[in-house]
């Protein structure tokens, strides 16, 4: 039976292990720990003379520890899928969009990308765009992928992308398809309510995920032109993309800062600690362009007037911390850059307050940054 | 300009707000003997089973205080001198001199009239003390989210007869959690304090005196529904029983029920039979109450002695049908507080209630009502529709003479709004039906309601 709001009363609170007790913090580091050796295991080798990740997977059958990592990412979300649907999946809402999106993770973040070099195919990932995956606008990559996908990603990222964001906003993309959205919304769902509301942290995200963005573009257009006239300049390539692959250049600090640092160890590490979507809410420069072209699109979340009684159900259970009740409970409709659409708060709303829309029936009351 | 506020709930802390926002300079005192911070009642369920933590259920940031240059004061008001314009606090505190004072402070529960009802384990679920006894009853105590800071702060300043006094748990009499508690009165709060125990595992006894769960809201059918899925979670519910006695063991701790039906073993008791507005303190002020302790105010919520005025759960103002009665809402408590800063600002505002609407969640069933049902009005008729298909829903409208007048639903959402918005037009049924869909709130994805012939 289909119903909307949660089924029964949750227990969030009473358990150690998702408030920062022991159990959390063991959690935390354990995930750090795997992504260090993950992103840097040639350090590891280097000093302790194995590649523990490696050897697993090999020892497994997979090809490197990348594809090792694709199988642990795919089990994480299937469990946290049903973790998820246990609580929530009362809703049709939350059941469709979770199931949607570990089909997603599974068919092309995992099993496409596995088999297609066994038909002597190049490996892609048909459910990362750039800036996301920054690397697919890069005119290097694109060269060396095979045409179609080239095509794929080009249209995927400057088209298809912000055009689907101002239609149903930009939940389309990070609780639907992404995999680090989809990672947050299952694995990391427990922790859900330890995204911080504070007006201090709503400040932090606006500054830090701008500068990503930024450097995101600026790292993309130099890489461009660097390919472009890196031939003759060679302190210009030196510096944008380096001699060697171990060189510091903006291209390699990009990789390490953004895409191993941030979207990783940060990232999924402190999911016990800050809640699940730290990357997406404060780093992702997808999450930044996608947030943009939200506001100025149809998605918003509408409130019925006069009705809510401030309990703050949705602002705890928002995880990219938007206080949700400061709007509700003044009867304002409102977009939100950040909103990534997961339904949470309309899905615990006591009193059904909330709605997400993206229809062009009704008006907006206020649009807010 | 001396502002004082009794009560930083709702009312009193939208008052609070209005009245800063016009006049930075103005000195502002909000005098509560329950809590340091504005938080919701409405949340206090949420809060006991773990859903959520003390800090969750504030609406707003911890420096809103010093922020908004409020002062504190975290005392029992005990009397107004409104001849020498001062508030009396217990504890031998000074008295509190006021240019306009504003009363908002609430409701408290109404105490249980049996035998047994003050023992050790009997308990109410209104305030935020009532909150800490349920919690230490049901789970020993606060969730990982903390307790409320500085629980025991008011009190050196309190009296016995206070609802924010604090009680001893039954558990820690007996040295274990409540395994099989009990709770009086089938209306909202009831239904939370059953909800919560049974989050915690347990299967509640529910004493219902009425017939059904919550007549004045319900009609048979649907608190059937409800009575329906209680059972299906566990709780035993007790339909048409008379509470006669508590039964007290000899550690002065309760330990049954007895109803006209007979004895029922418990060892923890939730006495949810309604609130009665939190005025007793009031009785040799002088301030005018009415038969039930309503503050009698007038449109601008002012009451009979000068510079007073009262917001939220203990006024009594006029209701649409004429009538005059506290509203126990907690919206109409936001509108009065609004309305009521106005007048502590000195300006001319009046507070007029709309049609009735509401809403809630009956364990995980959604209720939307608006304007008039149950009201047994002359010339009423009622439709009603229940559909059981991927979504079980009721749908009842109610016409008198040939208009619709009222609208209960369950299992679906609605904006009421619209709802109103029908009953103002006075639509009758065939003009409602068709368009039943536009006042449709349900989440996407959600088949909707299809209405047999419309």
């Amino acid at each position: 039976m289909d119903q909307q709001g949660q089924n029964g009363l949750l227990a969030t609170y009473r358990e150690g292990w998702r408030n920062r007790g022991v159990l959390g913090i063991a959690i935390s580091m354990l995930l750090i720990a795997f992504y260090t050796v993950l992103y840097w295991e040639h350090k590891v080798e280097a000093r302790f003379g194995v590649a523990p990740l490696t050897a697993l997977s090999e020892g497994i059958g997979l090809r490197n520890r990348w594809y090792l990592y694709g199988l642990l990412y795919s089990v994480a979300m299937v469990g946290g899928a049903i973790y998820y649907l246990r609580r929530h999946g009362n809703s049709r809402y939350n059941r469709v969009r979770i199931s949607v999106n570990v089909t997603i993770q599974i068919a092309l973040g995992f099993t496409l990308p596995f088999v297609m070099p066994l038909f002597g195919g190049k490996e892609v990932y048909f459910s990362y765009f750039w800036p996301l995956k920054y690397d697919y606008l890069y005119p290097q990559t694109l060269e060396s992928l095979p045409l179609y996908f080239a095509v794929y990603t080009v249209v995927g990222s400057l088209l298809a992308a912000p055009v689907l964001a101002l239609v149903y906003g930009k939940r389309w993309y990070c609780s639907w398809v992404c995999g680090c959205g989809g990672l947050a919304n299952t694995f990391g769902d427990p922790w859900r309510h330890l995204t911080s509301k504070s007006e201090r942290s709503w400040r932090f995200e606006k500054v830090s995920i701008g500068i990503v963005l930024v450097l995101a573009l600026v790292t993309t257009a130099l890489i461009a032109v660097d390919w472009k006239i890196g031939a003759e300049h060679p302190t210009l390539h030196r510096i944008v993309a380096g001699n060697d692959w171990r060189d510091w250049s903006l291209k390699s600090f990009y990789g390490f800062a953004v895409g191993s640092i941030l979207a990783g160890v940060v990232g999924t590490g402190l999911y016990p600690l800050f809640g699940p979507r730290v990357w997406c809410r404060n780093f992702c420069p997808m999450a930044a362009l996608l947030g943009i072209i939200q506001k100025l699109g149809r998605y918003r979340i509408t409130v019925k007037p006069g009705m809510c009684i401030s309990c703050g159900n949705c602002s705890t259970y928002c995880e990219m911390g938007i206080d949700v009740r400061s709007y509700a409970q003044t009867d304002q409709s409102f977009t939100r850059a950040s909103c990534v659409g997961c339904g949470m708060c309309a899905h615990m709303c006591p009193r059904g307050v909330l709605k997400l829309e993206s229809t062009s029936r009704r008006r907006l009351s206020v649009i807010d940054s | 300009m001396r502002i004082v506020i009794i009560g930083n709930g709702v009312a009193g802390m939208e008052a609070a707000m209005a009245v800063r926002e016009a006049e930075p300079a103005w000195d502002i005192t909000l005098i509560s003997e329950e809590s340091d911070h504005f938080f919701s009642r409405t949340a206090l369920m949420w809060v006991c089973c773990g859903q959520m933590s003390h800090r969750d259920i504030e609406p707003l940031e911890r420096d809103a205080y010093a922020r908004f240059g409020f002062h504190r004061v975290r005392a029992r008001a005990v009397g107004v001198d409104t001849a020498g314009h001062r508030v009396h606090l217990a504890g031998g505190l000074e008295a509190v001199p006021y240019d306009r004072l504003l009363i908002a402070s609430g409701s408290s529960p109404r105490r249980g009239p049996w035998p047994g009802s003050a023992a050790y384990g009997v308990g109410h679920f209104v305030t935020m003390q009532d909150l800490g006894w349920y919690e230490n009853e049901i789970h020993g105590g606060a969730s990982r989210g903390g307790g409320p800071p500085r629980a025991d702060a008011h009190l050196a300043a309190t009296t016995e007869d206070s609802p924010y006094r604090v009680r001893q748990a039954a558990a820690a009499v007996h040295g274990r959690l409540a395994r099989k508690p009990a709770v009086i009165g089938g209306g909202l709060i009831g239904i939370e304090a059953v909800e919560v125990a049974v989050s915690a595992g347990l299967r509640p006894s529910f004493f219902i005196r009425e017939e059904w769960f919550w007549p004045i809201a319900l009609e048979p059918r649907e608190a059937q529904w409800i009575g329906q899925r209680m059972s299906e979670h566990g709780v035993d519910v007790h339909l048409d029983h008379e509470v006669e006695a508590l039964e007290v063991d000899p550690m002065g701790a309760v330990s049954a029920v007895k109803t006209d039906h007979g004895r029922y073993e418990t060892d923890c008791v939730v006495i949810a039979i309604g609130v009665v507005p939190n005025t007793a303190w009031l009785a040799d002020s002088g301030i005018e109450l009415d038969d039930r302790g309503g503050i009698v105010v007038d449109e601008a919520l002012q009451s009979s002695a000068p510079d007073v005025l009262a917001a939220g759960d203990c006024a009594s103002v006029r209701w649409f049908d004429g009538s005059r009665r506290p509203e126990q809402l907690w919206y109409t408590a936001r509108d009065q507080g609004r309305v009521a800063g106005r007048g502590l600002l000195g300006k001319r505002a009046s507070y007029t209630r709309g049609t009735w609407y509401n809403s809630a969640k009956l364990m995980d069933i959604e209720y939307t009502t608006a304007g008039l049902v149950n009201w047994d009005l002359e010339g009423e008729s009622s439709w009603f529709f229940e559909e059981d298909g991927r979504v079980r829903s009721t749908t009842r409208i109610v016409s008198q003479n040939d208009r619709v007048v009222g609208f209960n639903m369950l299992g679906r959402r609605w904006d009421h709004s619209v709802l109103l918005r029908w009953i103002e037009e006075r639509r009758n049924l065939s003009w409602v039906l068709p368009r039943l869909r536009e006042a449709s709130f349900d989440t996407e994805l959600v088949p909707p309601l299809q209405v047999p012939g419309a």
